[in-house]
């Protein structure tokens, strides 16, 4: 019993990061209709991002969360007017952005490569706290509890953004109909440029806490992540952000139970799991229509 | 009359045929300009840092022919450049795949050699034997590889999983170690250590309190080591690459637990990495095999011993020598031994060429020792600790009791 409360506590925490994890490449999809195949090289750069600031200048890794949201910027705001607009113009933008995005996470991991090797880097253990906090009487490390907080708190934010403001009211009107929206009058370019923004930014934050909830960071677990992103978004719903918090907990809780239980398969999990809903619902557990393409 | 003149005719035939096969051998065995070695390595991905230490430690050899000349090829009694052909593999099985077989089919290497490790070994194996090329395994030593006799694959430079870990059971039987985890990767190499070691156990009579594999691809081990805990072992064995053993060590450290023994492979190849990573004080005590240049040989009958080695890698490199470094080195070694004694240029007296050096050949990793599948039984490696020095860690040689430079502290403390 004790197990597999460990096992379920384990997987709520470890699935609420992994709804951070995924929810930028479901913000991106929603607002866009573009699959950002370099949504796991954006995390590795935010985990990059956080070791430089720890390893070279001393500071705690959560200054990470600040360079995310400049980096989100830096690279979010040209990369749309770069790219976005030219791909909305063209008969296929979901497929041609697959390409193209494809293109990127090589670049991105090629340069991440060059710049600071092959090999895997980490954080100090104990810049996120040095104990664990037990709750039910089941103990996990500080940095997990941080990481969840902070998933919590950017997901919060991302909810309070589309309820209570007018740019997420018309974030919301884009992701319901982009050519409705831009016929109301709304900036959808600009508005768009911000989700990408807001998206590029989320994945660098969870970025930060890669190297705490998976051991390191290194040039080379962009493709994972996207993998395991997709699976997430997919398993909770395409293009509602909000359903990726489901499919992150549904991710998290089926690899602890499967870790405790049967672990040689525990990378199994996600994708059975992805098949089962999928077959069961194919729009998703949240999701209510067929997406239009 | 007749006798001598059919005599004379039959001398002159024979003569001819003499010489017509001697131009005909001279034709199929026409000396290449250059000794072409083909090889993987995996510039990314998990791999990536034990590969190019491998390609490294066989550049720094080759470099060292090609100072002198060349290597010396039997065959063709003289002294031949060596160039090595290197593609990148990403660490993906199936990149390995397709550019092993372009090695072969498109560059006509004249040596196959395989990537760093099991994982990216497995794959080239079904091609050389298709093609009848010999694969020179530096590192892949997974059991499972070596069920047969085989002209068609050597294990060079670490012993097989078949016998390698039953050191470290007969380290855990002598210590009275009754309660053991398991836990190990899902792939030839870590799964054969398992097998092996679970088979010296029981053996000793001791059953494994916990026996799990994961997938090689883990990385979070918190909940897997909570699992562990509560079956309540004495000695927890992790059997993974350096990316796992990061991951384990970081959960461990993390987790607040700790086991009177801990085991891993890696801090005992890529110390620097594991330390780098996880710390001095989260490997402090902790046991592994540890692998030359850790363990000394002195006195060796092929190549330089393991300091000269040391010495003239740190002179070139500015850095010291890894396991793995040593590994890709030690390779070249031995190839450049077989080169220089087939009688012919062909892959089958490449392999003739090895089992004749078979025993009778110690090299800074030891004694090479192959049997008719392949499988490497010298070069055996010893169990050592992790002992923190200073600010630093050594190793200490724990067991065998004839190879050991100290005693083993068990329980360890915790840090």
């Amino acid at each position: 019993m004790a197990l597999l409360e460990y096992a379920l506590i384990g997987g709520i925490l470890y699935g609420i990061f992994f709804s951070l994890v995924g929810i930028g490449l479901n913000l991106i999809f929603g607002v866009m209709r573009i699959i950002n195949l370099a949504h796991g090289q954006f995390i590795m750069l935010g985990g990059f991002g956080a070791y430089m600031l720890a390893r070279g200048m001393g500071l705690n890794p959560l200054f990470g969360i600040p360079l995310a949201i400049a980096g989100g910027i830096v690279i979010g705001y040209p990369l749309y007017y770069g790219v976005v607009p030219r791909l909305q113009k063209s008969q296929d933008p979901e497929m041609l952005s697959f390409i193209l995005f494809f293109g990127i996470a090589q670049m991105i991991e090629a340069v991440a490569v060059f710049a600071f090797g092959a090999d895997q880097r980490s954080l100090p253990q104990d810049a996120l706290g040095s104990g664990n906090i037990g709750v039910l009487g089941q103990e996990f490390p500080d940095s997990w509890w941080v990481a969840c907080l902070v998933s919590v708190l950017a997901m919060l934010g991302l909810y309070l953004y589309f309820s209570r403001t007018r740019l997420g009211f018309a974030t919301r009107a884009i992701m319901a109909d982009r050519d409705e929206a831009r016929a109301t009058g709304i900036d959808v370019d600009r508005v768009s440029a911000i989700a990408l923004i807001i998206g590029i930014a989320l994945a660098g934050i969870a970025g930060v806490f890669v190297p705490y909830l998976i051991g390191s960071v290194s040039s080379s677990i962009g493709d994972g992540l996207t993998t395991t992103s997709f699976a997430i978004i997919i398993i909770g719903s395409l293009g509602n952000p909000l359903g990726t918090v489901v499919g992150g907990l549904v991710f998290g809780v089926g690899t602890m139970l499967m870790q405790t239980y049967y672990s040689s398969w525990s990378n199994l999990a996600p994708y059975a799991l992805l098949l089962a809903i999928v077959l069961v619902r194919p729009s998703g557990l949240l999701g209510r229509a067929v997406r239009r393409a | 009359m007749r006798r001598p003149f059919q005599r004379a005719w039959t001398a002159c035939a024979a003569g001819l045929l003499a010489s017509g096969l001697a131009l005909s051998a001279a034709a199929a065995q026409t000396a290449p300009s250059e000794i072409k070695i083909g090889t993987l390595y995996a510039s990314s991905g998990a791999f990536a840092v034990p590969s190019q230490s491998q390609l490294q430690g066989l550049k720094y050899w080759a470099a060292g022919v090609n100072r002198s000349g060349g290597v010396f090829v039997k065959a063709f009694d003289k002294k031949i450049p060596v160039k090595i052909v290197a593609y990148d593999d990403q660490s993906s099985t199936a990149t390995a795949t397709t550019l092993y077989s372009q090695l072969v089919t498109q560059d006509h290497v004249n040596i196959l050699m395989a990537d760093f490790g099991s994982v990216l070994t497995s794959v080239a194996i079904p091609i050389a034997a298709e093609h009848h090329m010999l694969l020179i395994d530096p590192t892949g030593s997974g059991a499972n590889f070596f069920t047969r006799k085989t002209n068609y694959l050597a294990d060079i430079s670490i012993p097989t999983s078949a016998v390698w870990p039953r050191v470290l059971g007969d380290f855990i039987l002598a210590h009275k170690i009754k309660r053991v985890a398991i836990i190990y990767d899902s792939n030839d190499f870590d799964a054969s250590q398992a097998t092996t070691l679970k088979a010296t156990l029981e053996k000793g009579g001791v059953k494994p309190v916990y026996d799990h594999g994961v997938p090689t691809s883990e990385s979070n081990y918190t909940v897997l080591i909570h699992t562990i805990a509560a079956s309540h072992p004495d000695a927890v064995v992790e059997f993974g690459y350096a990316l796992n053993d990061i991951a384990f060590f970081h959960a461990l450290s993390g987790s607040g637990l700790h086991f009177k023994m801990t085991f891993s492979i890696f801090p005992g190849q890529l110390l620097a990495l594991l330390e780098k990573n996880v710390g001095t004080k989260a490997l402090a005590y902790t046991f592994t095999y540890p692998v030359p240049p850790l363990v000394v040989y002195d006195k060796t009958n092929l190549g330089p011993n393991t300091g000269t080695f040391v010495k003239a890698w740190t002179a070139a490199t500015k850095s010291a020598p890894n396991a793995l470094d040593t590994a890709g080195f030690n390779t070249g070694l031995i190839m450049q031994h077989m080169l220089g004694t087939a009688p012919t240029f062909t892959q089958l007296a490449f392999h003739q060429a090895l089992i004749d050096m078979s025993g009778k050949t110690t090299t800074l990793l030891g004694e090479f020792k192959i049997n008719e599948n392949g499988a490497q039984l010298g070069e055996q490696l010893p169990v050592a600790q992790v002992v923190p020095e200073g600010k630093g860690l050594k190793f200490v040689i724990v067991y065998p009791p004839n190879k050991a430079t100290g005693k083993a502290i068990y329980p360890a403390p915790r840090n």
